[in-house]
């Protein structure tokens, strides 16, 4: 059943990404829009615009009723959800399905089993998916040391019920152990009310490696390939890539394998995304999966030649995946940068703001997936995330200068951005030797300070400030106002 | 002669003076070229560099070398000719709004009174009159730019009265 006319239930960047691939398949188009959101770039692309309500704005995209009903409105036959809002809510798709539209995603029970931690988990572990060996408290609490201690340290107590990092302890011998099953428990009733705990393998600076999956409606499932998403900072990823730089085939066979015996198993269709942890070590854990397309797919994108989103359409339209697993080709490597709204040398604190001046990196290699266009304001409405910028090359060192001079290029004024911090994280040579793990923010924190100004840079940066004030009426104007010149009346 | 300073060291005040394509900054010249809207050529050190520019009131958004900074121009506390005279010059906002047109435009002369620029605030359109007579210096909203109340809408020199 062919899709004629798409409702794109999302914003900013991937409402354009999504709405590109449409119009190139000849899909029709609907976007979005809210009061406090109408300067996104796809509403000047897409075929048609409809406006949401709700307050505050993010409520109008989490309101499934209504954008299902917007969508009829608007006659469309497909859903496309995106990532984040309700992507992952199988009640989301399910009423989607149930109103005779078609749901760019998978099933609702596969997005149900998955969505679950630990139905996840449980159905990894049946699967031969390796997961973090771990003891419950409660299934055995007269011998809870005795099986912590048998998964092996370092090892973590933390409380069942908790989360945000309190009650948790880190234990690396066997004599620190009865304590710290103690200062946890005593933690967690503290912040939870609730003592019960967990003991889990430690992970020390762990990567994160996710494997892209791809399933189709006959049957078929494969990979394409893992991403590593190591550059996180508030357990948000910055920087992605693929390939994963230092993994060894024979890791990333074991890898991409299971994700693939584990997506089957769970009948999965369309685009997911398998995460795991990956110790210094080589052993590899499931944490979990997305059943959606993620931010940071354009770098699968650029190392393997495909269009995913476009794979997404066929797979939702019930064509066959357009390629057998071993038709897949990769090249290169391809590197992405969040271009987020913070400032991230004050401890990554959000900006909001205008953005007035908007200059777009190009070049070979260079990708560009904007979300603002100039004069959109950036506020706390939404997501701080502005842009997303990826370089392709055919040597991870390429891929890392042509970023490098592209976040240089990147102009967003008006509003902080982390491009700079960005320039200095691909600069730093552990990153460039691919010794990343989720730690590397913050243990080379030191080392990613700018700079300050030096006396010549404050000079010419004074000195245009000036030129530009006494020239204010050309400055940052459109060049039709510009052109006109000083008027009186 | 206008005062600006780095958001990031606001106690240090720097003079900045433009006569023609020259720029005096603290004392010193540099050569500075306009390339396009908000693009500007100007020397660090011995290299001519492109900076970026973008304006938003008296607060400028710079980027040199693929890094960016804020910069404030600040009123001086007293302006050359009138005494008592901080702000005399200036023309403020009486409640936030948007810059609907400019009438003048900066560099011209103008006379006590006369319209200088149209604003709208709460749905009322008002036309924005200079203080003083002398030179409107500078508008520092352009035409679509909102602003707080408050906000200097135009700043005018007065002219020197002679001894």
């Amino acid at each position: 059943m062919t899709i004629r006319k798409l409702f794109i239930a999302n914003r900013a960047e991937i409402a354009l990404r999504v709405t590109r691939t449409a119009q190139r398949m000849g899909i029709a188009t609907v976007v979005p829009w809210h009061a406090k959101d109408r300067h996104g770039p796809a509403l000047k692309v897409a075929d048609e615009t409809v406006e949401l309500h709700g307050e505050p704005p993010v409520s109008a995209w989490l309101d499934g009723a209504a954008l299902i009903q917007t969508a009829i409105a608007s006659g469309c036959d497909a859903i496309h959800p995106g990532y984040g809002f309700l992507s992952e809510n199988a009640g989301f798709a399910r009423a989607v399905a149930e109103a005779g539209l078609t749901f760019v995603g998978p099933p609702a029970e596969v997005i149900e089993l998955m969505g679950d931690k630990i139905t996840a988990r449980q159905f990894a572990q049946r699967h031969q998916v390796p997961v973090t060996p771990s003891a419950d408290e409660a299934e055995d609490p007269q011998h809870f040391a005795e099986r912590a201690a048998a998964i092996g340290f370092p090892l973590l107590i933390k409380g069942a019920a908790g989360g945000g990092g309190k009650g948790m302890q880190i234990v690396r011998e066997a004599a620190a152990l009865p304590q710290a099953i103690a200062t946890a428990r005593a933690e967690s009733l503290r912040y939870f009310g609730d003592g019960r705990l967990l003991a889990e393998r430690f992970v020390e600076q762990p990567r994160h490696i996710e494997v892209q999956v791809f399933g189709d409606s006959h049957g078929q499932l494969i990979h394409l390939g893992e991403r590593e998403c190591s550059i996180q900072r508030r357990f948000q990823k910055l920087i992605e890539e693929s390939p994963a730089p230092t993994l060894s085939p024979e890791l990333r066979e074991r890898i991409c394998g299971a994700a693939v015996r584990l997506a089957s198993a769970a009948g999965y269709v369309n685009a997911g995304t398998v995460e795991c942890i990956v110790a210094p070590t080589g052993e590899f854990y499931f944490l979990e999966m997305n059943t959606r397309l993620q931010v940071e797919h354009p770098v699968t994108e650029m190392v393997t030649g495909l269009d995913l989103v476009e794979w997404q359409l066929r797979v939702a339209q019930g064509e066959h995946l357009p390629l057998a697993q071993a038709q897949v080709r990769w090249h290169g490597s391809a590197i992405e940068c969040r271009v987020l709204a913070e400032d991230a040398d004050a401890g990554f604190v959000p900006d909001t703001g205008q953005v007035l001046l908007l200059g777009e990196p190009q070049g070979p290699g260079i990708r560009f997936d904007n979300g603002v266009t100039q004069g959109a304001r950036v506020s706390a409405d939404f997501d701080s995330m502005l842009a997303k910028l990826i370089a392709h090359g055919a040597t991870r060192d390429l891929a890392i200068a042509r970023l490098r001079q592209a976040l240089q290029d990147t102009l967003m004024l008006g509003v902080t951005v982390n491009t700079d911090f960005l320039g200095r994280v691909l600069a730093h040579p552990a990153f460039q030797a691919g010794a990343t793990d989720t730690g590397f923010l913050e243990r080379h924190k030191a080392e990613l300070r700018p700079r300050d100004w030096n006396e010549d840079e404050r000079r010419a940066l004074l000195a245009v400030a000036g030129a530009v004030s006494r020239d204010s009426h050309s400055s940052a104007l459109p060049e039709v106002f510009a052109a006109m010149g000083a008027w009186r009346n | 002669m206008t005062t600006y300073v780095f958001r990031s060291d606001a106690g240090q005040r720097h003079q900045v003076l433009k006569r023609g394509d020259t720029v005096h900054v603290d004392g010193s010249p540099l050569s500075v070229r306009a390339l396009d809207a908000g693009h500007y050529l100007a020397p660090v050190g011995a290299r001519p560099a492109h900076v970026h520019v973008a304006t938003h009131g008296d607060t400028l958004y710079l980027q040199l070398h693929g890094r960016s900074c804020v910069v404030e121009r600040v009123d001086p506390t007293h302006s050359g000719a009138s005494a008592g005279a901080a702000g005399q010059g200036s023309a403020s906002a009486p409640m936030p709004g948007v810059v609907v047109s400019w009438i003048a435009a900066p560099g011209v002369q103008v006379a006590a009174g006369e319209a200088l620029l149209v604003i709208e605030s709460m749905k009322l359109q008002m036309t924005i009159e200079a203080p003083q007579s002398g030179t409107l210096e500078d508008l520092p909203f352009q035409p679509g730019q909102t602003f707080q109340r408050g906000a200097v809408l135009a700043r005018v020199r007065p002219e020197e009265t002679p001894a």
